[in-house]
């Protein structure tokens, strides 16, 4: 019983150590941005990859023009690999966007109206980018 | 485009990442002439998907400058407001010219590229705190900043000295990254250590991190234009996300002077060739 009990404690213990470690991970706005940044660029090399084993797989001739995103989600779903290599290049083109705007979450809580300002600017840049020619 | 062809492509991304990350100059300035001389992509796709590895290079290896907390996240995001508008310019521009003029332009810049390449690395007297006014909007926009130095193992505290030239500049930097698909490091870094006072990693760092949101700005419009080719742009992803992983871990334990001479030498060449073309029409691709 004795045993039982402090084994418990020491599990008790270990995870709220986790626990300080996570929130002071994700409290440093440096390290979520490190993260964010890092999982778009894996991510992305994950489904480009996918997209050459389609490749490799249905021996389809790869396209050599961008795929319009409306045209992307039907080609997500019939496996096409030119669909898939483009949605990978294209997670990878968000990634900063997301950069941007999780550090203009990260200054609205901390109150910094200057820095809210000038990230809301830089957001407004590339949104208008998206749609300038489209 | 073959698969052979795409995979002689990933070889040399992966070499321009390694490079980039050791040197400091982003892949762009060997990935467009590599794609427009030897591949004889059309140089406005070969710009589009330099884009693209310029994204992967700062997400992939500069997010870890972000962690180290090398990078000025303030002053990067002030300058960042100059490069992204500098950028949709740029690459508007790009679209509405001629692709012989931007090999032109192109060859000058890699030339100048090629000289900033050569510059000497600083000293810790010339990192150290100067002391002086710091500027009215430096304080307003709490822009002067800390950093640890791993090599001398010294907190370097510093201000950040000419706010507007320095977002003046950014925006001639984002000008430039949209119109011919570089990162512009060679121009804001220099700028910012030299006008900004902003000690050498930490510009580095900060260039690195911008050049992303930078390159998002144009790779949208370009992307808009049916320029992104998926295959080259998947290619050189995967490319220079190997090699920056690489070439970070090279960089803490590696002598880089040497190394950079030659780099310099292969840019100008580069560059001349990329001139030589308009000259010799037919001699090259």
């Amino acid at each position: 019983m004795m045993v039982a009990r402090s084994g418990f404690r020491i599990v008790q213990e270990r995870i709220a150590a986790l626990r300080r470690a996570v929130v002071l991970e994700v409290e440093d706005l440096n390290r979520l941005i490190y993260h964010i940044l890092r999982a778009g660029v894996v991510l992305s090399v994950a489904i480009l990859l996918f997209g050459f084993v389609l490749v490799g797989l249905t021996g389809h001739p790869l396209p050599d023009r961008s795929i319009p995103p409306r045209a992307l989600v039907k080609q997500l779903f019939t496996f096409a690999p030119e669909g898939y290599l483009s949605l990978g290049v294209l997670i990878l083109i968000f990634t900063p966007v997301a950069r941007v705007f999780l550090s203009l979450i990260s200054w609205i809580r901390e109150r910094d109206r200057i820095y809210v300002l000038l990230s809301e600017i830089v957001l407004a840049n590339l949104i208008s980018s998206l749609f300038v020619l489209a | 485009m073959s698969i052979a062809v795409l995979l002689i492509l990933a070889v040399v991304a992966f070499l321009a990442g390694l490079g980039g990350s050791y040197l400091g100059v982003g892949g762009g300035v060997f990935l467009i002439p590599f794609m427009t001389l030897a591949l004889g992509v059309q140089i406005k796709v070969a710009i589009a998907t330099s884009l693209i590895g310029v994204i992967a290079t700062s997400s992939g290896a500069a997010s870890v400058y972000v962690r180290d907390h090398l990078t000025n996240l303030r002053l990067a995001m002030f300058l960042e407001v100059a490069t992204t508008l500098g950028a949709i310019t740029g690459a508007l521009v790009a679209l509405s010219v001629p692709g012989e003029d931007l090999y032109v332009v192109f060859g000058i810049v890699v030339l100048y590229a090629a000289v900033t390449m050569l510059r000497v690395r600083e000293t810790a007297r010339q990192r150290a705190y100067q002391a002086g006014d710091e500027s009215p909007l430096t304080k307003y926009l709490n822009l002067s900043s800390v950093y640890f130095d791993q090599e001398d193992q010294g907190v370097y505290r510093y201000r950040v000295g000419r706010p507007l030239a320095g977002f003046g500049i950014s925006a001639a930097a984002g000008v430039f990254s949209g119109l011919l698909g570089v990162g512009g490091g060679f121009i804001k870094v220099p700028a910012m250590n030299v006008l900004m006072r902003v000690p050498m990693k930490a510009a580095v760092a900060t260039s690195n991190f911008m050049i992303g949101v930078t390159a998002a700005a144009s790779a949208f419009i370009y992307y808009s234009q049916g320029l992104v080719d998926p295959g080259l742009a998947a290619m050189v992803i995967i490319g220079v996300f190997t090699g920056t992983n690489l070439g970070t871990r090279l960089l803490s334990h590696a002598k880089a002077s040497n190394v950079r001479f030659v780099f310099s030498i292969f840019l100008a060449a580069l560059g001349t060739a990329m001139i030589a073309r308009l000259f010799f029409p037919g001699v090259l691709p």
